[in-house]
Order: structure tokens, then sequence, then C-alpha cells
């Protein structure tokens, strides 16, 4: 009969921290980066239902993410340990420098005997200077008509194209023209001969004051036609 | 007390036996990835589907921190990470898509959620895939994944 207690009790205590909830109004956060911004905090009010919570680590996924839970303890240190009806916040700051397009990190939240929770940051950047496309392609043995790589400027001031280069100008002699100065450019490519596989960069260098988009590359390419796509890759798009 | 004590003790000592003839019959714990394709999102790929793929057409791509790579990278690999500069790194991904057709560009990180595999697919796929023909995917596991398949 004793046996049976024992059985019975270690399986409700066991079960006991499964009752437990650090409550998140919402475990993503999307944040939309303005130009030239390079941080940006993402928060995750929470509320502690149920029973008292212990936080055993909060690790940030990535370099580019730190983690802070809030309110801090009176001596600046973090509050692990939290009871039943309490709030706080968990702030994810994220260096957004490196960045380009829409990007998720997360901070990995561990707490006693509960399976991890990630809480997501979901930030927007913009790309100012948009090279579309950043690559062109012909095929070996193919024609060799000129094709065009558009540069587009999608800020409120305008970007300068202040100087370009290329490192194989021999196969791929290109062109900069200037659609709308500080707004608009294409880039012309019209190779010299497509006989052999080749390849070759375009770069240009802008005015821009935010460092990410003071350079831009663009590469053009000669390779052989492209084959079918096998089945078996195909099979998990 | 003393039956308290001997009961638990008897627990113990009864689940104890029931793991060491559990691991007799069925062998040590499964550490690999558990991944089943049907259940991941567009674009992740488990690591047993990437098997069935022609070793030659398949590029990896480590997007870990360089030291990480440095350290136990896969033979072959190119690093293309979110820490470093993106137009520093892609010179050397685009050589190595003109030396050989790879049709297939597999990315992996440290882990599931650290975002920087999915981040690095995404702009691989918007800036070259159309032109180059090749498709991206995100192994999910990462360097997890591989390594317990050693």
């Amino acid at each position: 009969m004793n046996l049976l207690k024992i059985i019975f009790f270690t399986v409700v205590s066991g079960a006991l921290p499964l009752a437990a909830e650090m409550v998140f109004k919402t475990t993503l956060v999307e944040i939309q980066v303005e130009p030239g911004q390079n941080q940006v905090t993402g928060e995750f009010p929470f509320e502690i239902q149920g029973t008292d919570e212990t936080i055993v680590t909060y690790d940030a996924l990535c370099s580019c993410l730190a983690g802070r839970v809030e309110p801090l303890l009176p001596d600046r240190s973090a509050k692990l340990a939290w009871k039943v009806g309490e709030k706080g916040v968990i702030k994810a700051r994220f260096d957004t420098s490196r960045f380009l397009g829409t990007v998720d990190k997360a901070i990995e939240l561990k707490l006693k005997g509960r399976d991890p929770i990630l809480l997501t940051v979901r930030v927007h950047i913009p790309n100012l200077v948009e090279l579309e496309p950043n690559t062109l392609r012909w095929d070996t043995g193919g024609d060799t008509e000129e094709q065009v790589i558009k540069v587009k400027i999608n800020h409120s001031k305008p970007i300068n194209i202040i100087s370009h280069s290329a490192n194989n100008e021999k196969i791929y002699p290109y062109e900069l023209k200037v659609i709308k100065a500080g707004w608009e450019y294409e880039i012309r490519v019209k190779p010299t001969t497509s006989a052999e596989t080749g390849i070759g960069a375009i770069s240009l260098r802008t005015d821009c004051d935010i460092p990410k988009f003071k350079r831009a590359a663009a590469y053009v390419v000669t390779k052989p036609k492209l084959k079918a796509r096998s089945a078996v890759t195909g099979a998990v798009q | 007390m003393k039956r308290l004590f001997v009961s638990l003790l008897v627990l113990t000592g009864l689940s104890g036996v029931a793991s060491l003839v559990t691991w007799q019959l069925v062998g040590p714990p499964d550490r690999s990835v558990a991944c089943h394709q049907a259940d991941l999102p567009k674009h992740s790929v488990c690591l047993s589907t990437v098997r069935t793929w022609p070793v030659g057409e398949i590029l990896w791509v480590d997007a870990r921190p360089r030291a990480d790579w440095e350290k136990d990278g896969l033979d072959g690999s190119v690093l293309m990470n979110d820490q470093e500069d993106w137009l520093d790194l892609e010179p050397e991904f685009m050589m190595q898509m003109m030396l050989a057709t790879r049709p297939t560009v597999v990315v992996y990180c440290n882990q599931s959620g650290c975002g920087s595999s999915k981040y690095i697919a995404d702009q691989l796929r918007s800036r070259h895939a159309d032109a180059l023909g090749f498709q991206v995917y995100v192994l999910e596991g990462g360097i997890k994944a591989l390594l317990a398949e050693e």
C-alpha cells in the first residue's frame, strides 16, 4: 500500500511543474527597421500564473541579439525566481547593422522543469540600394545579347554611385547608365564571348552615409545550360 | 520511516534494472536529430533526405561563426554567415558554384533556432538562385544533425 502511495505522489509531484506557467502576450515581435537604424528592441511581456517559475537561462541564439529580464533586482542582477502574479518583460536588443530583408532571431528561454520557449524578434530591413537582378547569366556557347541590371534607390534622399569597377571587363564589358541621378541606374553588360564558362563581378561604391549601403556588387556569369532538376531534389519543395 | 526508505530503495532498484534491460534489448539511446520531412516548413530539409541526393550535386554552406567553421565545418563547405560582411564572403560562394554544376545548396548553422541558416538561405535564393539555377535548403537540426550522424 505504501509503495502505491509513493508511486502516486511521485507521479503527481512530477506533473506539478506542467501546471506552472509563464504566460507571454506574444512569442513573436515584428519590427519595421528604419533606414540607418542599427538597433531595435523587441519586448516580450509576461505574467506568472499557476505556480512560481524559475528562469534557468535566457540565451540569444545569435551574437547580434542580447536578452535582458526586467525589472532587475535591486543589485542590478537578473531576477530569475518569479512568484505567481508577478509581471515582467524579456527584452531582446537586436543589432541589425549587418542584415537586409526579413530576419528572424530568437532568445531561447529555459524555465526549470519546462520545455524551452523561443521568443522571436522578426525585423524587416529595407534594402536602400537594390540591384535587380543581382546576377546576370549567359549559357556557354549561347548568344551574347546585352542584359541589364537595374539599380534602384529605395530611400527618402538620393544615393549616388560615386565609383564603379569590374574584375573581368575583357569578357564582360559594361556601361553604367544614369537614368535619374541618385535614384535610378542601369548596368548594361554584353559579353564579348560565351565560348567558355566564366565569371565577373561589378562593384559599386555609393555616397550613402549608412555603412552597409556604401558598397554593392553584381555578378555576371557564363555557365552551361541548366539541366532539368532531379526528381529527388524536387520532391522536397 | 524505515518502510518508506526501503520502498524508495526498491523503486530505485527496479527502475535501474529496467533501464539496464532496456539498454541490453534495444541498445543505446538514439541521439540523432528527429526529423520528418513532411512536417518541415518549405525550404527545410532532413539530413536523411539530403543523403538520398547525389553527393556531387550539393554545395554545403556553413552559416556559423568563422571559428566554428574552421574547427569542424564540413569538408568542401563554404562559409557564409551573418557575422561578417556579405560582400566579402560572397565571391567564394560564387566561385564554388562556378566550379561544378551544383543544383542544390544546403545551409546549416548551430541549431534549428539560430535563424542564421534561414537568413543565409533566403539571401542566396533572392540574389543568385534563379540565375545560377540552384535550390537552397536549410538543414533541420544544423550541425548537430551532421555530428550525430558520425
